[in-house]
């Protein structure tokens, strides 16, 4: 170990002025794990910091051949080694000028040990959580109701809260947020999705009542809705859809819901549309407005991410068109879309990749992106930056 | 799937780290490897720029505020690989905020060579 003679004795070797140095200084020697490699670096975005310094816990989720992310409890971040050129040590108990000014006493050799060495460390950057995955899981098997016919001893694919945090890279609050999102409910301790015939059977049987009772749309009575279709459905499955299809509140401590239109009146439409390739608009548009509840009024625009229309075809045609079966990727989303239709106006593709962006990221920042503009009859339009085969 | 825990050491805080940034690579000057072997002298100046002595250079450095602080991972429990593998596991050992960057050239340090008589 090097002493104050030596040091000294270095400093006028390197014709360096001993007034001009602070009288601490540093010995430094690589410590014995120091080549092992058994430390890593990595850079912290904003808040991160803060979690590790409170205790708080990240987790690292991938399957092997996924790239692997980062997840807090309410985010989710991709990870990728960054390479430097140079030459990063880390090193314990080493003191900046400010600690060794601040304590007088230290005029000492400090003898520090290097930990560890690395030319590059994890970066972090904040990405969407992949939740496709989760509506994947959950349609293996849907909930048809209490009276399906499904051999319900073949238990394999139901999933808990703990079983989606090993097989979704997001994290726990992105996952519980998209479930909400979703419809999801918990059946017997499992996440469950409805059926979708079944969905539209429960909603039936409210609307139905709504129409006999004569309620108002936006003052539908829980407890009313519990005893006149409890017979029918199990509660928790009519006080399921309600929460779905409406907005819940408390007024004079009685629990009512105010029913959504545009979710009802989607539904619907998406219920009329999975029957066949395509429709005729005009028909359809006359169709959907005589299914929906009496009271109710449909629009074109209720059914953004839902369905397309094709407005050069004569007729003029609509098609469903669901926004979660596109692919999760951006590149591959783009394709898709770009392979239903060679060229789209702004209006058209912006329900199908408003999902794509980034915080912070706009529409138009992601058509610049992955496609290419021109002039089309006075209208800007989009296609593929590339042949789609 | 794969989850790897994060997690810091325990209750009592983490220790604060220092990070040293050098250009190119440090070699060992004999055979053998790094470990246990010295890597040189840093001073600060009184006005607070880091000097390091290292073999026969003199690097000039400056302190900077990291923007990103970086975590120091260590991995533990990682046990033969097989099918009973140990979920594995990497510490937080410490956090560093302080980067000491050398940046500059080394300057070469030139012994003096005796005149010739």
């Amino acid at each position: 170990m090097r002493n104050r003679e030596e040091v000294d004795a270095t400093v006028q070797t390197a014709k360096l002025n001993p007034a001009e140095l602070l009288p601490a200084v540093h010995c430094l020697s690589f410590g014995p794990q120091a080549g092992t490699g058994e430390c890593c670096l990595l850079q912290l975005e904003p808040g991160l910091c803060a979690e590790l310094e409170a205790g708080n816990s990240l987790v690292i989720r991938g399957e092997k051949h996924e790239q692997a992310v980062l997840c807090s409890k309410d985010k989710t971040y991709d990870m990728k080694i960054a390479d430097t050129s140079n030459m990063l040590l880390f090193i314990p108990g080493c003191k900046t000028p400010e600690q060794l000014k601040a304590d007088e006493a230290s005029c000492n050799i400090i003898h520090s040990q290097i930990a560890g060495f690395s030319s590059n460390y994890w970066e972090l950057r904040r990405c969407r959580p992949k939740l496709k995955k989760l509506r994947k899981l959950l349609m293996e098997d849907p909930y048809e109701g209490p009276d399906s016919q499904k051999d319900q001893t073949l238990a394999f694919s139901k999933y808990t809260t703990e079983d989606f945090l090993s097989l979704i890279q997001a994290s726990e609050e992105e996952i519980l947020c998209h479930l909400q999102v979703i419809d999801a409910c918990k059946i017997e301790g499992y996440w469950r999705i409805l059926e979708f015939d079944y969905e539209m059977k429960l909603l039936n049987h409210v609307t139905q009542l709504i129409d006999s009772e004569s309620w108002s749309f936006s003052k539908v009575p829980l407890r009313t809705c519990l005893e006149e279709l409890g017979s029918l459905e199990p509660k928790e499955m009519i006080e399921h859809i309600l929460l779905s299809y409406g907005r819940k509140y408390i007024d004079d401590g009685e629990v009512y819901f105010e029913m959504r239109e545009e979710k009802i009146c989607r539904a619907i439409a998406q219920m009329l549309l999975q029957n066949a390739v395509k429709f005729n608009l005009a028909e359809f548009q006359e169709v959907w407005q005589q299914s929906v509840p009496e009271g109710m009024t449909t629009r074109l625009d209720q059914l953004k991410g839902l369905a397309l229309v094709d407005k050069s075809s004569r007729p003029e045609t609509i098609l469903l068109l669901k926004v979660e079966d596109l692919p999760e990727d951006n590149q591959e989303r783009f394709n898709s879309l770009f392979s239903i239709r060679e060229k789209w106006t702004e209006a058209d593709i912006t329900p199908y990749i408003q999902d794509l962006c980034a915080e912070k990221q706009t529409v138009g920042a992601l058509l610049t992106k992955y496609a290419r503009s021109s002039t089309q009859n006075g209208v800007k339009v989009y296609n593929s930056r590339r042949p789609i085969s | 799937m794969v989850q790897i825990v994060v997690s810091s050491e325990g209750a009592g805080g983490l220790a604060q780290w220092v990070l040293v940034e050098l250009q190119g690579e440090v070699e060992p000057r004999q055979s053998g490897g790094l470990a246990g072997s010295l890597l040189g002298d840093l001073h600060y100046t009184r006005e607070g720029v880091p000097v390091l002595i290292v073999g026969h250079h003199i690097l000039y450095g400056k302190v900077v505020q990291l923007e990103k602080p970086f975590a120091v991972l260590v991995k533990r429990g990682a046990g033969e690989p097989g099918p009973a593998e140990p979920h594995t596991h990497y510490t937080v050992t410490a956090l560093i905020k302080t980067k000491l960057l050398f940046k500059t050239r080394p300057k070469p340090i030139i012994t003096n060579v005796p005149k010739k008589a």
